[in-house]
């Protein structure tokens, strides 16, 4: 592949997240193949260095987009990546499938005083738009796995999410 | 692997700086001051710093000669569009038309902000966006939503004056060539009559590959 095309699909992934492609084709320059658990899709991502990635802002006191968590978007995350990576210790991609009904599980105890019906609300558009932004991936009406993003997080990212993984209840 | 054979000549030092600086430019949410970047202040570093910026789809943008960030490659943009390629929903396309018309067209034509920068003050309101939108409401609300969250628009919450939405931090990563589209595309939208849109008319069809 030309540094042509190769620089099509960076921005491909820049601007529209990871991009599906067909299983057989070739990997662009710098980019990574993931591989879907039942190996029928697969996906690609950037394939960059630590020290040129995102964890590099916070060494220089730069601020990077703000993750508020207002809606509770990132709390029903937190619930999915509990349910979806069985064991901390192994990669969390592809990870395991998990129903909304396990995920709510969790999530309760993470939205406490919420009731069923509003946790319901905040699972079903939180999950659409982690879905959207490629932090999910959903499948049917009721299970969820985790998207390919997660798959680029980087092992100073990894090691926080297992912290973070310990501390959410299940 | 792109970044090693872009950098492989560096020093430890140098790489490490050009890499910092390819990190910052990408995923800062405002514009970087060049003292952050001491990449650019060496010939050779900030020529494998563009290299990088290319290969990958990218360029270096200045936003006011201290102040840098990265943007869309002119070329990679136009064959892309090109091909069609859109990640934004209709929805959010047509919300985000609506404030840069309240939020910066508008206040252009009254001079109020100059006429190559798309910061504004001057908030679109969300009675404006509702109103004068064919995307329902609660449409309208979320596409403000995704929009906010991605950076391309702001939200402003005044004490006395009615809060809204202005153009986001992102939009300062457009090169100069894309603001000028922008720009023109703008007056097409808002002002297909104006005489302005006739002469942009008229460019084009004298140059269809004038992308601007």
């Amino acid at each position: 592949m030309n540094e042509r095309d190769t620089a099509l699909w960076w921005a491909r992934i820049r601007s529209g997240g990871p991009q599906r492609v067909a299983t057989g084709g070739p990997t662009p320059d710098g980019l990574r193949r993931i591989v879907e658990a039942d190996a029928q899709a697969v996906w690609l991502i950037p394939d960059r260095p630590e020290s040129a990635g995102p964890a590099v802002l916070a060494e220089y006191g730069v601020p990077g987009p703000a993750m508020l968590d207002s809606k509770g978007t990132l709390r029903v995350l937190a619930a999915c990546v509990r349910c979806c990576w069985p064991d901390p210790a192994t990669d969390p991609w592809p990870g395991a499938a998990a129903t909304l009904d396990q995920v709510d599980q969790v999530l309760q105890r993470l939205v406490p005083g919420r009731n069923a019906v509003s946790r319901k609300a905040l699972l079903t558009g939180a999950s659409r738009r982690l879905a959207a932004a490629g932090w999910l991936l959903l499948e049917g009406a009721d299970t969820v796995r985790l998207g390919p993003r997660i798959a680029s997080y980087g092992n100073l990212e990894l090691s926080t999410l297992r912290e973070l993984w310990r501390m959410v209840p299940a | 692997m792109i970044f090693d054979e872009v950098l492989a000549t560096l020093t430890d030092r140098r790489r490490e700086m050009v890499e910092a600086a390819y990190a910052l430019l990408e995923n800062a949410t405002e514009p970087v001051h060049r003292q952050y970047l001491p990449a650019l202040g060496d010939a050779t570093s900030q020529e494998r710093l563009r290299e990088l910026l290319r290969r990958t789809g990218r360029t270096l943008v200045s936003v006011d000669g201290l102040h840098f960030t990265s943007g869309f490659d002119d070329a990679v943009r136009a064959e892309l569009t090109g091909l069609g390629w859109q990640p934004l929903p209709l929805a959010d396309r047509a919300v985000l038309v609506l404030v840069l018309v309240y939020s910066v067209a508008i206040p252009r034509s009254e001079e109020l902000i100059s006429q190559d920068s798309w910061a504004s003050p001057y908030p679109a309101t969300l009675q404006d966006i509702l109103r004068d939108s064919k995307v329902p409401a609660t449409e309208a609300r979320a596409a403000l939503g995704r929009l906010t969250a991605c950076g391309l628009l702001r939200n402003i919450r005044a004490g006395e004056q009615d809060g809204g939405y202005v153009p986001g931090p992102q939009l300062n990563r457009l090169t100069p060539a894309a603001r000028e589209q922008l720009q023109d595309q703008l007056i097409l939208a808002a002002a297909p009559d104006h005489p302005l849109a006739a002469a942009i008319r008229e460019r084009r069809r004298h140059d269809p590959g004038d992308t601007r």
